[in-house]
């Protein structure tokens, strides 16, 4: 299974940003987060102690349409629970993520936007760490398709979800929580939970607390953790953003 | 000091990380929070709080502690938006003036923050600086306030004392500023306010040393340092040679701060920009 490559800090007049390139399905995702922004007008009178957050979606080649908001709804509501709003700063004001969406194979007017999904995640995600935006855990996302034989598919490209009886999208926390669930096709539970375990062994792997607390990633058949992947990106940009301090201890 | 430790959000900090001084509180500093733990089954967390509770990072970041001040935070992306916080030192440009205030801008898309007309070392009601839309002045938070919503306020003079405090503050007259990083303003801050007998290279920067040297036949340069991320170069004593120093700091402090250089790198630059400025050193 080919990891994810993704990079921070690529664009210059945002607060965070990240580009993401997913392996499945070749699109890069390019994501920005500006944050804390005030806000025009008095949007955020409904929770004035809280922040915020607006997601957008902007495919490459339409303008965004009735798939891009529904996206929007769901990342909105799983990054209102990752970000802390009521920190410093950040009641009142606003969290903008936008992220584009460039080359692959585009989603057509209407299709579910499952198998992109945990891109659009992961993207967010390393922008708002990119952004110094506090929250509370990060997580992972994965995307699984089930056809008919009942055969889990890891990460499908667009033929093999439409094609399969289920497509199922899980994320889960840093904490081992499961954190969104979105399926879209016909299953019983005894799928769906199958599903469940083997997307935990992907983002997770099959984890090995020592005793000292550290915390061993155990590579499987699916290859390295996503967690331990995104782990590594952020260590790479901070390291390279302090470089001076660590050269000079 | 032994190998940084990279966190990210949630992760727990283990407890040998932490200064082991205990005689005052831990400090927290940005980018870290303290929870409760009511049903934690081991008691491996630190020593200094009770084994119930456990801090967590709220940043990814480098864990940076102070043994001296038992504080410890979270060093993140030196990219990232200034949030102001009280005793920071900012360069702000006046937006408007009102007959108690004047409204100025410490960064874009944030509301304005306050300064008070008499808030300027030995200003009365009579004898008080005329500031016009687009002056600058270098002041320090006040006060950010309480909860949602609330006015950050500068003053450019320490009330108790009703000095300047510290050197400095006030309406900056000529010069020219020039965006950096935050991360690259406080790096430059601590570069610059350290003295001149400690170890070369405060913080990894030997630019400000090393431009002082080369300018100093040119009539030198004064230089203030806003952690909003704006520096302010001006070079008026150097007569003939002013427009180019004050272009040529400019220059060398923005490419350092956007590819990151080293030491070496940094006076390889100086030199560069210096010659291709054609500015006698």
């Amino acid at each position: 299974m080919v990891a994810p490559s993704a990079t921070l800090s690529v664009l210059n007049r945002a607060d965070g940003s990240a580009s993401y390139q997913c392996p499945s399905t070749g699109s890069n995702i390019l994501g920005s987060v500006n944050a804390p922004v005030e806000l025009p007008g008095r949007r955020d009178a409904l929770k004035p102690e809280d922040a915020t957050i607006e997601v957008f979606v902007k495919p490459g080649t339409a303008p965004a349409g009735v798939g891009e908001r529904y996206v929007e709804g769901i990342l909105k509501t799983l990054l209102g629970r990752v970000i802390l709003g009521r920190e410093k700063g950040y009641p009142r004001r606003g969290v903008v993520i936008t992220l584009a969406i460039i080359g692959g194979e585009s989603v057509g007017r209407g299709d579910p936007y499952l198998i992109l999904l945990p891109a659009l995640l992961h993207t967010a995600l390393l922008a708002l760490l990119s952004a110094s935006v506090p929250l509370s855990m990060t997580f992972s996302a994965t995307v699984l398709a089930v056809d008919e034989s009942g055969q889990i598919l890891r990460e499908p490209s667009a033929e093999d979800a439409a094609t399969a009886q289920s497509v199922h999208v899980l994320a889960f926390s840093s904490k081992g929580h499961l954190l969104l669930n979105e399926s879209q096709g016909s299953f019983d539970f005894d799928t769906w939970d199958k599903v469940r375990q083997r997307a935990s062994a992907i983002c997770h792997g099959t984890q090995l607390v020592s005793a000292d607390g550290d915390v061993a990633m155990a590579e499987d058949v699916d290859g390295r953790p996503l967690e331990g992947t995104l782990r590594e990106t952020v260590e790479d940009q901070v390291y390279r953003d302090y470089n001076w301090k660590i050269n000079a201890a | 000091m032994s190998s940084p430790l990279v966190l990210l959000p949630g992760d727990e900090i283990p407890s040998e990380y932490l200064p082991s001084t205990s005689s005052a509180p831990l400090r927290l500093g940005a980018g870290l929070r303290l929870l409760s733990q009511p049903h934690r089954p081991t008691t491996s967390n630190n020593s200094t709080s009770s084994p119930s509770h456990v801090l967590t990072a709220t940043q990814a970041g480098i864990l940076s502690t102070d043994n001296k001040r038992n504080a410890v935070s979270i060093l993140s992306s030196p990219r990232r938006r200034y949030v102001p916080t009280a005793n920071d030192l900012v360069i702000a440009q006046i937006h408007h003036s009102s007959p108690d205030y004047f409204h100025c801008m410490i960064t874009p898309q944030a509301p304005h923050a306050v300064l008070g007309q008499l808030s300027f070392e030995g200003a009365t009601k009579k004898t008080r600086p005329m500031l016009k839309q687009g002056d600058l002045v270098y002041a320090r938070v006040l006060s950010v306030g309480l909860g949602a919503g609330a006015e950050v306020e500068l003053a450019c003079v320490n009330p108790a004392t009703g000095r300047a405090e510290p050197g400095g503050l006030g309406p900056l007259n000529g010069g020219m500023v020039f965006d950096i990083s935050t991360g690259m303003a406080a790096r430059l801050m601590r570069a610059s306010s350290s003295t001149g007998e400690q170890q070369e290279g405060v913080a990894g920067l030997v630019v400000l040393d090393e431009l002082g040297k080369k300018l100093e036949k040119a009539g030198g340069f004064e230089i203030a340092i806003g952690r909003n991320g704006k520096v302010w170069v001006d070079c008026s004593n150097s007569g003939d040679v002013a427009v180019k120093a004050t272009v040529a700091i400019g220059r060398c402090l923005t490419t350092i701060d956007e590819h990151d250089l080293n030491p070496a790198d940094q006076k390889k630059l100086v030199s560069r920009v210096l010659r291709e400025l054609k500015i006698e050193v």
